[in-house]
């Protein structure tokens, strides 16, 4: 009976430090930014200094600006365009070099990862200089005629940010799949070579459901991720031509940094946690209920 | 049995964990002082060696003060460390170095402390203030108080070269006419590419880079008042349209905004441009690497023989809730960052500006100067130079305006109705504020 206590104790005890963790700087600042985002909190206004309840007024004023709206949208073809563009690629990489003889070449792919986005985002900065830059040349080989000024282009711009993030990720998650591919039962596919399957049927039958917890959890890293991209839009663009490429999470150091607004930063915070939270489960729910099939 | 030690164990660790937080926590004494002094690295310079020698000289002579120097990146990323750093109720650096237009927004919200009890108090308050340039002063002062001093300033000039200027047999531009021409002239096609343009504007820093167009025009964007903005003006609109021109009409430079500031000063000093809109910052780099005269002036105004700037850069500000102690060891180190002598030094060592009239007559500036007659040059295109883009609500009307200069410079709107709505946008924004 005693010794039955002490075990249910102890659980408790070893996560107690992440449970702090966690409470300190993940729950208690979610609740104070949904608190905070009731009220008029603006510190270079005088009269809103001291935060005053406003109720859903800055939900309201959110919404109806339209460059919020852009932002918005901007983050999620920016989400939408780079994640399924990076997990092919990386699940692509991953079949592709998973013979331990291509060990160099997996350097190579993964070798951007290790860069600190910011100094990627400046290279790339040179890599797209209008004329002479290296991915303008790149694309000369291939005919390509249109605007080379992509960084200043309202229609290129975000696409240059899902360019660098695409480069400087599909590496990294080509490592999960590289670990999945590679914990592949060997006698399964050996029985279907004996059965004579075809690669289509093998991959899309076997290789891909097989792998389906790794794209569970590459795919939640993944958006996550890129909900969270910041570095390369401050370095490159900081969000123009006129916010074309401003991604929510850059509006939001913005807001709170630049025009001081606390309570709208504390409605985009809550926004951001909102859709990330919706996805996380979503996403979690779907592969579950197909696990059980 | 083994469990009990094992939960004891963890008992014990986390007892340790929280000691060692606790005792993490700052000491507060009476005795030393320590402050700490956040600095950006914004130029292609060596800063932090000179930063940390004037922190050492000042701890030679003051060896009950400990000076910390703390470099975060960017001006922003000063900026940011300030503000989460005393909202969390953290050790915020005593003294750091903000754009000069940071004032308004960061006073308001009570992250510094004006300085101007401790120039009162201070010998010769009015020469030391008087010592500084004007122009670089016009950003310390809000609600009759002084809440910073000038340390690295800049101002947007144009640089030109002036051999391949000559070589066309062309003159140096004098009007926005001149410019443009010039500039048309100097552009070297292949066919369909260009290999060489006459003159790179960069839209990077966007408000800041415009300004000397808008008051080439006769109308700065922003006026003497803190609430005071001049978008819409008819002066301001034929500005856009001018940089609009220079690559429609003169074919000067390619069309729409361009992300250049980077690649500007090599593509300057290879040949690649033969004039560039740039930071006075440059100076030192561009001297260093260029193979041929350098020629530096104000930038063209619409009527002949005018030229304009507009200063830039950092100052030093003092940061809220310093003791007594701290405060007074801030301030007599900001006045020392401050003196002549290393104005003068720290302006040959980054390419900055000398920020007072005084340091004219330092001798190794004045051999500086004559070795290198541009630096002579900007000091008096400062004389042109008018006030920079600083307002209340800063972040959020810099970025209204910046939104419609760049919709107007690629096409999206016509710039007349780009700076109707920027003013009207802006108008509210600044409410608030009236």
């Amino acid at each position: 009976m005693k010794n039955n206590k002490k075990t249910t104790v102890l659980p408790y005890l070893l996560i107690l430090p992440t449970f702090v963790f966690v409470c300190i700087f993940t729950i208690y600042p979610t609740i104070a930014s949904f608190v905070g985002s009731f009220y008029q909190h603006r510190l270079n206004v005088p009269r809103y200094r001291e935060p005053v309840f406003n109720g859903l007024g800055n939900y309201r004023d959110i919404f109806a600006s339209a460059d919020f709206r852009m932002i918005l949208q901007n983050t999620f073809v920016y989400v939408l365009a780079l994640v399924p563009l990076t997990i092919l690629a990386a699940l692509f990489f991953a079949l592709w070099l998973k013979n331990k003889r291509f060990a160099r070449l997996r350097i190579a792919i993964f070798h951007p990862t290790i860069l600190p986005m910011v100094s990627a985002a400046t290279i790339w900065i040179f890599f797209l200089t209008p004329d002479y830059g290296l991915f303008n040349q790149f694309l000369r080989l291939f005919g390509y005629s249109g605007a080379e000024n992509w960084i200043s282009n309202p229609n290129l711009a975000l696409m240059a940010l899902v360019l660098v993030g695409f480069w400087k990720e599909a590496g990294f998650y080509m490592i999960y799949y590289l670990a999945g591919v590679q914990n592949l039962p060997e006698d399964v596919y050996e029985a279907l070579k004996l059965e004579g399957a075809g690669p289509l049927t093998v991959f899309f039958r076997f290789t891909l459901p097989l792998l389906r917890r790794t794209t569970l959890f590459v795919t939640t890293v993944a958006v996550i991720g890129a909900f969270r991209a910041i570095d390369h839009v401050i370095v490159m663009t900081s969000g123009g031509p006129s916010g074309t490429s401003t991604l929510l999470l850059y509006q939001l150091w913005k807001v709170r940094f630049e025009n001081l607004n606390i309570g709208q930063a504390s409605t985009i915070t809550v926004i951001l946690v909102m859709v990330l939270l919706l996805f996380t489960i979503s996403n979690f729910l779907l592969n579950e209920k197909r696990g059980e099939k | 049995m083994p469990k009990t030690t094992m939960t004891l164990r963890m008992l014990s660790i986390l007892a340790l964990a929280a000691a060692l937080f606790t005792g993490c926590q700052k000491e507060s004494s009476d005795g030393p002082v320590t402050i700490k002094v956040a600095y950006p690295v914004a130029v292609d310079a060596p800063v932090t060696d000179i930063l940390n020698q004037y922190a050492e000289d000042y701890m030679a002579i003051h060896p009950e003060v400990t000076i910390e120097t703390v470099y975060a990146g960017g001006y922003n990323d000063v900026k940011t460390m300030i503000q989460t750093t005393i909202d969390g109720g953290g050790d915020a650096p005593a003294l750091s170095v903000l754009l000069a237009t940071d004032l308004f927004d960061l006073a308001n919200a009570q992250y510094l402390t004006s300085m101007s009890a401790h120039l009162d108090a201070m010998d010769g308050r009015d020469d030391y203030l008087g010592d500084f340039l004007p122009v670089f002063m016009e950003n310390s002062y809000y609600m009759d108080e002084i809440w910073s001093l000038p340390f690295q300033r800049s101002a947007v000039v144009l640089y030109y070269n002036a051999d391949m200027i000559a070589e066309a047999g062309l003159e140096v531009p004098t009007d926005w006419e001149s410019l443009g021409e010039t500039a048309g002239a100097l552009t070297l096609r292949e066919g369909n590419s260009v290999t060489r343009w006459g003159l790179d504007y960069s839209s990077d820093w966007p408000y800041w880079v415009f300004q000397p167009l808008a008051m080439g025009a006769g109308q700065n964007i922003v006026g003497a008042g803190d609430t005071e903005i001049y978008f819409d003006d008819e002066a301001v609109i034929r500005a856009i349209e001018y940089y609009n021109d220079l690559s429609a009409k003169y074919g000067a430079m390619p069309a729409g905004v361009q992300a250049s500031w980077g690649s500007a000063v090599p593509d300057f000093v290879t040949g690649n441009r033969a004039m560039i809109v740039h930071s006075s910052g440059s100076l030192s780099s561009i001297l260093a690497q260029a193979d041929f005269n350098v020629g530096v002036m104000g930038v063209p105004g619409e009527t002949e023989g005018t030229s304009f700037s507009v200063p830039g850069g950092g100052n030093i500000y003092m940061t809220a809730g310093l003791s007594e102690a701290e405060e007074k060891a801030a301030f007599d180190f900001a006045v020392f960052m401050t003196d002549a002598a290393r104005a003068a030094e720290f302006s040959i060592a980054t390419g900055y500006i000398a920020t007072r009239t005084s340091c004219g007559e330092n001798e190794e500036l004045q051999a500086y100067r004559t070795e290198h007659p541009q630096v002579e040059e900007i000091q008096n295109i400062l004389g042109t130079a008018g006030k920079e883009f600083a307002i209340q609500n800063l972040g959020e009307v810099r970025t209204i305006f910046h939104n419609y200069l760049q919709a107007a410079f690629n096409g999206q709107m016509d710039a007349a109705e780009a700076m109707k709505t920027a003013q009207e946008e802006s108008d509210r924004a600044l409410a608030d504020f009236r």
